[in-house]
């Protein structure tokens, strides 16, 4: 943005100064041109700084044998012991596992559904009918994941849940479902797309009203079919959205829907070896056996993770098409 | 104009919202001397909503102000997930708690102490501040089971008040008589396999035994039962207390879940009970109120310790199922091995980051040893929260409800056996219990042992992660194949470096015993 505002100040000026211009003029000077756009800035800048860049010297804790009296600084040093167990149980291999495979399934079973959902939508001719399956489909991403897992426990517990009854009901035996680890990743998954495709489909769906109309007028005067219009026009025009997301998506691969897993799945051993992912792992480290130190090396290899990934999937990008880069 | 007047505005916004977000992290305001100091005692339970607390507490500070210059606050560490939360309080290094209530059997105070969550307490600082306490538990010799290997006092011992709080079994005699058992009596750990069947099968809508979360009640009962193991209570991982020694080796550190077969009959029994549906099928999910349950009569069974049963549990089941006849089966009592109540099994700390611990003290001596104090933050309010019945016991005024009338103080810290009467609600056979639980109770040997844990807090931390993963699903009998799951776990602990860890602690055993001359 400070670019463009130079640019635009070069041009009234009438005069060519060629780039780069910014390390011509001075850091006050700059402020001083731009302290509107940075004033504006400045509560994201202080929110960042106090929740992210402030608290980062506590990654210290993950080298050391922490305890509360000597403080983050003061512990004794222990070099990478904290990573050695985690690595040698196997612990971290299975949440990164876990994580990234959920993410990837979320990326792209969410992304399918969002688009066809957007581009079903738009083809909906009553605008009676469009509003209300509109509505209803937003609707489950405004329910508290909380309450997400009293109704999960509701619909799947052994001895009440309404799925057993039916099952009984119908001359079935009922299922241990909170002891079967390998229905879990299905579960979650489906409450997951639940819970988001509506309100996903949103981003596609205002991508859709943006095509210049005069392409499906030229679409309709070659006489192309409804099912021609979206294979060559609206699914091309959404490329680009749906690259960004991509991307945005990527970036947080490693990081999990904490709040769904752990209303889900809370302290059910039974269903880690499929449920357990980076952020419930830690959580439990510290709440239940209050282990700061493992529970930060996991934060802090998460972390360094999500970066790597975030500047290599950008690198590629950029590698590909300059214009989709995030940075 | 217009232009630069909202130009100014979404600054003066942007302004505003940045210093809102900064101010938020500002220190607390300072206090004046004269004015009463305010003191926050942590306890744990639910807060009571009935208002009596708020009555009881507006006359206390009335007291309190008289005798210390201060007033009294509680926060509440609540029931539901107390262990975790109460841990997780005290580390968070809050500032606005004084008072800490806490306990080395199950409230973790070694652990805390150890981590610098409680402030240490100098001889002089107690004499000065509490005097009254300092002078009853110096004379019982009884600071030495306060301190760490650094010679500190980290708290005060509720060493002046008799309690058994061994852990068993509530159950009902009318049940357990229909069910075979002779007077409705159940004398061993395993027949209660065939109590909880004739429940199954005969009340339908009750469970067995409903309880729910991650717990190791079952197994530590059999456990008890079965061994002559001994569990050190100074250490902990995560939430459980995996080392032990035995009674015919008692310096000797070892584990009942790494050695014996004992954990493997035990993990089976509890399969055996999953089978039959003796709890919920899925327990580890569930986060009921259990106790209500059992006095609602949806449940054959309930677990908790002597002084529940004795205090509670009989008043609450005679009154709301006639005829059950309540009784207490306590893990160890077909091999006695169970302890008589340390005296540390209450207790109160002084929190690090209190800002008038002195004045924290001073409080703590008037609530221990002023009986008027003492009596309005444990009962009340004389003729609203109890009545005093001719015959000298605390009773209750008319159309009092425990359930819903409880004062809910939970003043555990410091109790007096001078100032506690009988009670109207105590089990009838109150003494008769005590008096058996005596006869045969050992005493708990380690209550001076200090371990330095130090060097193995990661391998604490990694076991108790191990064991949080396995305990929970071998109490409850979720392992198709408990004996390939007890291997996977004691592997798993071996590699998390439970030798280390159990060697360091014998070092501390050995130094420990060879200073008292024990072998």
């Amino acid at each position: 943005m400070a670019t463009q505002a130079n640019v635009a100040r070069q041009v009234r000026g009438g005069r060519y100064e060629p780039l780069p211009a910014r390390s011509r003029k001075s850091l006050l000077r700059r402020i001083g041109d731009n302290r509107t756009l940075l004033l504006m800035c400045l509560p994201a800048i202080v929110f960042f700084l106090v929740f992210s860049y402030a608290p980062m010297p506590g990654v210290w804790i993950a080298f050391t044998n922490f305890n509360y009296r000597d403080g983050i600084f003061g512990s004794p040093f222990v070099g990478l012991r904290n990573f050695e167990f985690l690595i040698q149980s196997g612990q971290l291999w299975l949440l990164t596992k876990n994580t990234i495979l959920y993410n990837v399934a979320f990326i792209v079973l969410g992304n399918i559904l969002q688009i066809a959902l957007a581009i079903m939508l738009n083809e909906i001719r009553s605008k009676y009918f469009k509003k209300i399956s509109q509505a209803a489909m937003f609707l489950p991403y405004f329910i508290s994941v909380v309450l997400v897992g009293v109704i999960a426990f509701n619909l799947l517990n052994y001895d009440t849940g309404v799925v057993n009854a039916l099952i009984e009901q119908s001359g079935g035996d009922p299922l241990k479902i909170y002891s079967m680890a390998g229905l879990w990743p299905i579960i979650i998954i489906l409450f997951w797309l639940w819970q988001s495709t509506g309100y996903g489909s949103i981003v596609y769906f205002a991508a859709i009203m943006g095509i210049d109309n005069s392409l499906f007028e030229a679409a309709a005067i070659d006489g192309a079919s409804a099912w021609q219009r979206i294979r060559y026009i609206i699914l091309p025009s959404l490329k680009p959205t749906f690259i960004i997301l991509l991307l945005f998506s990527l970036g947080g691969i490693m990081s999990g829907n904490f709040g769904l897993f752990w209303n889900l799945v809370g302290n059910n051993a039974a269903l880690f070896q499929t449920t357990d992912i980076i952020e419930t792992s830690v959580y439990r480290m510290i709440i239940s056996q209050n282990n700061f130190t493992s529970s930060t090396a996991v934060g802090l290899y998460q972390s360094l993770f999500g970066f790597a990934l975030v500047m290599t999937c950008n690198y590629v990008v950029r590698k590909i098409n300059e214009d989709y880069a995030l940075f | 104009m217009r232009k630069s007047l909202v130009r100014t505005g979404a600054a003066a916004l942007a302004l505003a919202m940045s210093v809102t977000a900064l101010a938020a992290c500002g220190p607390g305001g300072g206090e004046e001397s004269g004015e009463p100091t305010e003191i926050t005692m942590l306890v744990l339970g639910d807060k009571p909503t009935n208002g009596r607390l708020e009555a009881m507490l507006e006359k206390l500070n009335v007291r309190l102000e008289e005798e210390a210059n201060a007033h009294l606050d509680l926060f509440y560490v609540e029931w539901a997930d107390w262990q975790t939360q109460y841990n997780v309080q005290l580390l968070s290094g809050d500032d606005n708690v004084d008072l800490i209530t806490t306990a080395t059997d199950w409230l973790f105070a070694w652990e805390n102490a150890e981590k610098g969550a409680f402030l240490p307490l100098s001889e002089e600082m107690l004499q000065e501040n509490a005097p009254k306490t300092w002078d009853q538990v110096d004379a019982a010799g009884d600071w030495d089971l306060t301190k760490l290997d650094d010679g500190q006092i980290y708290f005060i011992p509720e060493d002046n008040f008799t309690q058994w709080t061994n852990h068993g079994f509530f159950y009902r005699g009318d049940w357990a008589t229909e069910a075979g058992f002779e007077d409705g009596t159940i004398t061993k750990f395993e027949d209660f396999t065939t109590y909880f069947e004739w429940v199954k099968e005969n009340q339908p809508d009750a469970y067995p035994w409903d309880i729910a979360g991650p717990n190791d009640a079952a197994l530590t009962g059999y456990l008890q039962g079965h061994t002559d193991g001994q569990t050190i209570q100074q250490v902990s991982a995560g939430i459980y207390f995996p080392f032990q020694t035995t009674e015919s080796d008692p310096y000797t550190v070892s584990s009942w879940y790494m050695e014996g077969d004992e954990l493997l009959e035990a993990a089976e029994l509890a399969k055996e009970w999953n089978d039959i549906g003796v709890w919920r099928e899925d327990a580890l999910n569930y986060d009921g109120d259990t106790r209500e349950e059992f006095f609602a009569g949806l449940s054959g069974a309930d677990q908790h310790h002597t002084q529940t049963f004795v205090g509670s549990i009989v008043d609450n089941m005679t009154k709301k199922q006639p005829g059950s006849d309540p009784k207490f089966f306590y893990w160890g009592q077909e091999n006695g091995n169970y302890f008589r109540d340390i005296l540390t099994h209450g207790a109160m700390a002084v929190s690090a980051n209190s800002a008038n611990p002195e004045k924290a003290l001073e409080v703590y001596d008037v609530l221990r040893n002023d009986e008027e104090a003492y009596k309005l933050l444990n009962f009340g309010i004389e003729g609203t929260d109890y009545v005093m019945t001719d015959d000298g016991k605390l009773g209750y005024p008319e159309g009092y409800d425990s359930s819903t009338d409880a004062l809910g103080s939970n003043f555990w810290g410091g109790r007096m056996d001078e100032f506690e009467p009988d009670r109207v609600t105590d089990a009838p056979n109150k003494q008769e219990i005590y008096d058996e639980l005596d006869a045969s109770a050992k005493d708990y040997e380690y209550s001076t042992l200090v371990v330095n844990k130090d060097l193995i807090d990661p391998t604490l931390a990694a076991m108790g992660g191990v064991l949080s993963e396995y305990i929970p699903q071998l109490q409850y009998g979720k392992f198709d194949d408990p004996a390939a799951a007890i291997d996977e776990m004691r592997q798993k602990l071996n590699d998390a470096g439970y030798e280390d860890a159990r060697a360091a602690i014998q070092t501390d055993m050995d130094a420990w015993a060879e200073e008292r001359g024990l072998e």
